[in-house]
């Protein structure tokens, strides 16, 4: 895809943002729908490990195992908050794609 | 972000170790043999801690325990001489060694390490809804 000769001079003010858009425009982009689903996958399998994690660390300690609660309940919150930011990812990312499919051509 | 909650529950971990070792004293204060069932008046135990940089985040650094340690203060004589455990010859004939444990001190660290323990409790509860409002950001 090439940047169209006839909308850039008014994009000028904005150069640094015109560069980057001009460099994500250029990238081949069947390496980067598969570098974008491996950050994705990436992130989904560490937010997985942390809650497998904070719920060994809970079975352990609700059987008497020898863990400090506070470690235990900061694993839990550890694995909440990456999630919580994991699903604000993929909420932003379902809203852009909304929006890419419903422009008129 | 979730760095600084590590750095709180080292904290925690800290100051529950100390918080054991005072329950330690206070169960002991009337032990008179050790653990190998000498009569060695139990000697009270001090936690000492020490930065632990493992878990630091820009200039900011987690506590470990260093070392507990013995306090080697003389047992407290009392003079008792029918105890068995009463000391057969020498300048203290007839006493007994007690810990030398002081119950107030050791109410008074026990103390300070809940609050230590509250403040540390507090600051996670900030660092927690800095994250939460952070998110907010991108909703």
């Amino acid at each position: 895809m090439k940047p169209i000769a006839g909308i850039q001079p008014p994009l000028r003010p904005m150069s640094p943002l015109a560069d980057l858009a001009g460099n994500s425009a250029r990238v081949d982009t069947s390496s980067g729908i598969d570098a974008f689903a491996n950050v994705l996958a990436k992130q989904v399998q560490d937010v997985n490990t942390m809650q497998v994690d904070a719920n060994d660390m809970v079975h352990s300690m609700l059987t008497g195992g020898d863990v400090n609660e506070a470690e235990v309940l900061t694993a839990v919150q550890k694995a909440d908050l990456a999630f919580r930011m994991l699903l604000q990812v993929r909420n932003k990312l379902i809203e852009a794609y909304r929006e890419v499919q419903q422009i008129q051509i | 972000m979730l760095r600084a909650l590590d750095i709180s529950t080292s904290a925690l971990v800290a100051q529950r170790t100390r918080l054991n070792a005072v329950s330690g004293n206070i169960a002991n204060i009337s032990s008179l043999k050790d653990e190998n069932g000498e009569a060695n008046p139990y000697q009270a135990r001090q936690v000492v801690f020490q930065t632990d940089d493992s878990l630091s985040v820009s200039g900011a650094s987690g506590v470990q325990v260093a070392e507990i340690k013995k306090s080697d203060s003389d047992p407290l004589y009392r003079y008792q001489p029918n105890h068995p455990l009463a000391i057969k010859e020498g300048k203290w004939k007839g006493y007994v060694a007690y810990p030398n444990i002081d119950l107030t001190t050791q109410m008074v660290d026990a103390l300070e390490s809940t609050r230590a323990y509250e403040a540390n409790v507090g600051v996670m509860e900030i660092t927690k809804n800095l994250s939460r409002e952070t998110l907010t950001i991108l909703a």
